[in-house]
């Protein structure tokens, strides 16, 4: 009988180019899934316009900026470089041209621990635990185990977006300063694809010797070691960028050994910056060289790891060895604290050392090698630190952890989530308990640092219990603040695991925790009461976006109904200062100042617009619940507002007396408001004008957006707190009542007439009175 | 009791499933049929409240799936076509988590999970990381988690996809059962010899739209003339093609 010849063997070059292909592909497609953009221009089930977001915008700032960092960080460590190793310590550039040997090995040490980071970086990533392996896939190809392993060192050395970023701008640097100018991104590129290459090479080296000789637990422990050391070491090498190195790192740089700049990297920066060509040419021949020799040898050496077949150690592990471990310790120890969720949380914390050390100590270390490196208190003892300064450490660990934990409550129950939708319980209350939990773990840090710092310097004074009480309440706002992004960051629906996770809300987090830090450093108290108030509104208004998305996650196509909530009530106020701050420039006279009646034209434009353009939005996204003026139960409401707004404007009268009798008064308001305390206009713009378009932002959209998630006493409470903050200090107390008294009518009546009537007869009867003194 | 009334869903301009009307009384073990990509998971993704319907409602117990979700989660349990479980927890912890979740004590909860695993063959398996489980083993460990809070409704997507013919037939015994007890099964499926064997009513989905339903007997009288199943299977679909 014939048989069919066997086709002929795929040659080395075309294998090289159909796996390097393929991963390029994968990482085109996982852009494709992220941004709901095909590449190809065809579509698959589409869906409709309210699950379609387009993120290219902000990822491409994000990139940017990223690029720029790193470059910036590069320059600024060649700058310092040069000071420290060519003694030019006012130097604030380098003149292109011939490098100093001194500054070659310093250049030569930077390029080698940037490139050790790289390979680090790469080795922490979550693919050494995973329990797929793909080159155990790639065995089962038609090639020969060298050509095989060539291919995925050439594969990886193409696709290795953090060795492009920590490389590529310190190579196109080197290059610049060597003289190359404008061709130096070009020859940057080049000098840095033997760098790739090499981590390449180590990476594929190091982690097929571990898949083939650790088990899968003992991997897991090992990546959440290398994820703490690859952090260390990349604060190491940025604190060469910062504007006060340490000493230690410019001491190694001087220390740097010649044989190290014949290395790969030395060689990189010798063959950048060689005088004539054909030093060039030698010098990157060496380099082809060396690399093809590291390529030679760890092929063998790899071939050898392989010797008896692709099969990692850690395939199939049973957890049997492990069961009476985890009785003593997951479980019993578990058993009796919190919810059953919690528990659950608890249980996947203590067993899964990646998610343990990332959630517990990587933020110790991340915020103390800010401190260390970027030499925050270098020269200085933690008891010599200011209160401020170690309320931001204590606030900063307690970010960091919510970020890898509270974060990722949504994100973390992974493909399983299909199995809360099985379970007679709301997403929400669910993802409420991990919130609490992680809450709970992330004030443990605070309370530790500020308990310490009290310690140490011997004293809990006044200032250091006030910023403690601002971080401690600044951690349950930001947790939820973390739970609403990981919401909106986590796509359940990705196929790809690492693409589940949208980067741009991490960083979006940091940026909003970043902004807390003000209410840390502000020299007034009322200044972090509005910070204090402003997150915690900010929290509730994307906890409850978030919550309305919940019901949706599973589904590509469906999104929540439009509803009136209390983003739409941040915006509008938002809007309305922000117009009103415009208007209010226009309408300057020659010496910047804004006359009384200026100020009601930029006040009613402000409301007229804000009121109207909300107004048209509600109606053309056909939004439920948006705020009535008028009503059936007209009398009821106009007799409801009267009431609250007398016993509003009576408790104001009361406050001014008191004010007044205590010598406060003049004291605490500030100059802008005494300069407008008299004129018909003021009295229009505030028995008129505010109450109709303040009380359609605070009542109407600040407030029903609350009541939908909150009781009515909470939903008062925080509307009127929310409208107290953006009023002068001097008012905060009276205005707090009059919210809490037009809320109050308002949600009784469902009518806005109700507090606008209230809001009218308060400013009518106080302004009066200030009037008549 | 299950109720579709003029449930319908489409992602964009795609309609994954035309106006559904259909009754399946209580009791009834009531098999779906379809081509791949007919509609069948997204209809089951409505009843457990995955997906939302763009129009129309589909009711278990009285209940809307949609708006009473929580409330009808008492009365299902669910096994999915591919069931994924949670790194780092045993077979055994799965299932009590989700017997707690249903809020069983945590005595109930350990005495059904110990019942259930024995039952469905998962004894030796219990204390392994279910993510290392063989497709036929999260299979069961599924239909385990559909079972602990006695359901009154099962909803299976392909039940025995992936089972071993042991398997396979232990599964089934298990159905049959539940069914004599009174439980109302909806179970989706490509092998019609099961449905031939285990359900009392069928119902043939293509591209979305519900193209025949009655009794085996009933379908191969009246659309082969005392054919198969599968030959009334392929002429039903057939018809809807050519249509």
């Amino acid at each position: 009988m014939m048989q069919a010849a066997a086709p002929t063997g795929v040659s080395a070059a075309r294998a090289v180019w159909l796996l390097t292909c393929l991963r390029l592909k994968r990482v085109a497609n996982q852009m494709t899934v992220i941004y709901n953009r095909p590449l190809s221009g065809r579509k698959g089930r589409p869906a409709t316009s309210g699950k379609k977001r387009n993120r290219w915008v902000v990822s491409g700032v994000v990139a940017f900026f990223m690029l720029f960092a790193y470059g910036n960080i590069a320059r600024q460590s060649i700058v310092n470089l040069h000071r420290a190793l060519d003694h030019v310590p006012y130097a604030r550039s380098i003149a292109s041209g011939p490098l100093s040997d001194a500054l070659v090995r310093g250049l030569a040490m930077q390029l080698s621990l940037l490139l050790v980071a790289a390979i680090l970086g790469t080795l922490a990533s979550r693919e050494l635990s995973q329990p797929d392996w793909d080159l155990e896939w790639l065995a089962t190809l038609p090639l020969r185990t060298p050509m095989l392993l060539l291919c995925r060192i050439m594969e990886r050395s193409i696709a290795n977006p953090l060795g492009l970023l920590t490389l590529l701008p310190a190579g196109t640097l080197i290059a610049w300063i060597s003289g190359y100018r404008w061709s130096a991104p070009l020859l940057g590129a080049i000098a840095t694809l033997p760098l790739l290459v090499v981590a390449a090479i180590a990476r594929t080296l190091i982690d097929t010797g571990l898949r083939m000789s650790l088990a899968a637990s003992r991997l897991r422990n090992l990546q959440a070691v290398l994820s703490i050391v690859s952090v260390v070491l990349l604060y190491l090498v940025i604190s060469l960028g910062m504007t006060s190195p340490m000493a230690f790192v410019l001491g190694w740089a001087r220390e740097f050994p010649n044989w190290g700049s014949w290395l790969p990297p030395g060689l990189v920066v010798r063959a950048l910056n060689a005088p004539q060509l054909s030093a060039q040419i030698g010098i990157g021949l060496l380099l082809i060289v060396e690399v093809g020799i590291g390529l030679w040898g760890s092929l063998a050496l790899i071939a050898h790891q392989l010797r008896n077949g692709v099969v990692a150690a850690s395939s199939r592990e049973t957890a049997r060895h492990s069961v009476a471990m985890s009785k003593g310790h997951g479980t019993q120890s578990t058993r009796r604290m919190g919810t059953v969720v919690q528990r659950r949380e608890l249980k996947l914390l203590l067993r899964d050392r990646t998610f343990l050390v990332q959630t517990l100590v990587l933020p110790v270390v991340i915020v103390a090698s800010q401190v260390i490196f970027q030499g925050r208190l270098y020269g200085s003892s933690f008891a010599g630190a200011s209160n401020a300064a170690v309320a931001s450490i204590a606030f900063g660990i307690a970010s960091y952890t919510l970020m890898m934990s509270a974060f990722q409550t949504l994100n973390s129950e992974g493909g399983a989530l299909w199995l809360l939708f099985t379970v007679p319980r709301s997403v929400e209350s669910v993802l409420k308990e991990k919130a609490q939990l992680w809450a709970v773990l992330a004030l443990g840090y605070p309370i530790a640092v500020f308990a310490i710092a009290a310690v140490i310097k011997s004293q809990a004074d006044l200032e250091l219990i006030g910023l403690a009480a601002v971080v401690l309440l600044g951690v349950p706002i930001y947790t939820l603040i973390a739970v609403s992004l990981g919401v909106f960051g986590c796509d359940p629906l990705a196929q790809e695991v690492n693409t589940r996770l949208r980067p741009t809300y991490v960083y979006l987090f940091m940026m909003l925790a970043g902004l807390y830090t003000y209410a840390i450093f502000a020299s007034e108290w009322w200044q972090r009461v509005v910070l204090i108030v402003l997150s915690g509104l900010l929290a509730l208004a994307l906890w409850q976006k978030a919550r309305d998305e919940l019901p949706y996650l599973l589904d590509p196509a469906a999104s929540p109904p439009a509803r009136v909530s209390t983003s739409d009530g941040v915006i509008a106020a938002m809007i309305f200062f922000v117009i009103q701050g415009i208007a209010a420039v226009f309408l300057r006279d020659e010496d910047h100042h804004l006359s009384a009646g200026a100020l009601i034209v930029a006040y009613s434009i402000a409301g007229g617009l804000t009121f109207g353009l909300f107004r048209l939005s509600l109606w053309r996204t056909k939004t439920t619940g948006v705020p009535a003026v008028f009503g059936a139960r007209f009398g009821r409401a106009a007799a409801w507002g009267a009431g609250t707004g007398l016993i509003a404007a009576a408790a104001g009268l009361v406050y001014i007396f008191t004010m007044r009798h205590l010598g406060l008064m003049q004291d605490a308001m500030p100059d802008s408001a005494r300069g407008l305390s008299a004129g018909a206009w003021i009295a229009v713009l505030a028995i008129v004008a505010a109450p109709v378009f303040e009380e359609f932002i605070f009542r109407g959209l600040i407030f029903g957006g609350l009541r939908r998630s909150l009781g009515a006493a909470p939903a008062i409470a925080a509307s009127a707190a929310v409208f107290a903050i953006v009023h002068p200090p001097v008012s905060m107390i009276p205005v707090f009542g009059l919210g809490v008294c037009a809320a109050f009518a308002y949600d009784r009546t469902k009518l806005l007439l109700a507090p606008m009537i209230a809001h009218g007869l308060y400013n009518a009867v106080v302004l009066g009175y200030q009037a008549a003194l | 009791m299950i109720e579709f009334l003029e449930l319908s869903k489409s992602y964009g301009s795609f309609r994954a499933l035309a106006p559904l009307n259909l009754t399946v009384p209580r009791g009834e073990m009531f098999g779906f049929l379809g081509p791949n990509g007919a509609g069948k998971t997204t209809t089951i993704r409505m009843m457990m409240g995955i997906l939302v319907p763009s129009a129309g409602q589909v009711r278990i117990d009285g209940l809307d799936c949609h708006r009473e979700s929580s409330e009808v989660k008492r009365h299902v349990g669910y096994l999915p076509d591919s069931p994924i479980f949670y790194d780092y927890l045993r077979g055994r912890e799965i299932l009590q988590f989700i017997g707690e979740m249903h809020n069983l004590t945590r005595t109930e909860a350990v005495l059904r999970t110990g019942r259930l695993m024995a039952e469905l063959g998962l004894e030796e398996v219990a204390e392994e990381f279910a993510v290392n489980y063989s497709m036929g083993m999260k299979k069961k460990l599924g239909l385990a988690c559909a079972l602990i809070h006695e359901p009154s409704v099962l909803i299976l997507d392909e039940p025995t996809n992936g089972l071993d013919p042991r398997a396979s037939r232990d599964v089934q015994q298990r159905l049959r059962r539940s069914a004599e007890q009174g439980m109302t099964i909806f179970l989706s499926t490509h092998i019609l010899d099961m449905a031939e064997r285990l359900c009392s009513r069928i119902g043939i989905i293509h591209h979305g739209e519900l193209v025949a339903t009655g009794s085996p007997q009933e379908l191969k009288d009246n659309v082969t003339a005392g054919g198969t199943l599968e030959e009334v299977f392929l002429a039903v679909t057939e018809e809807s093609d050519q249509a």
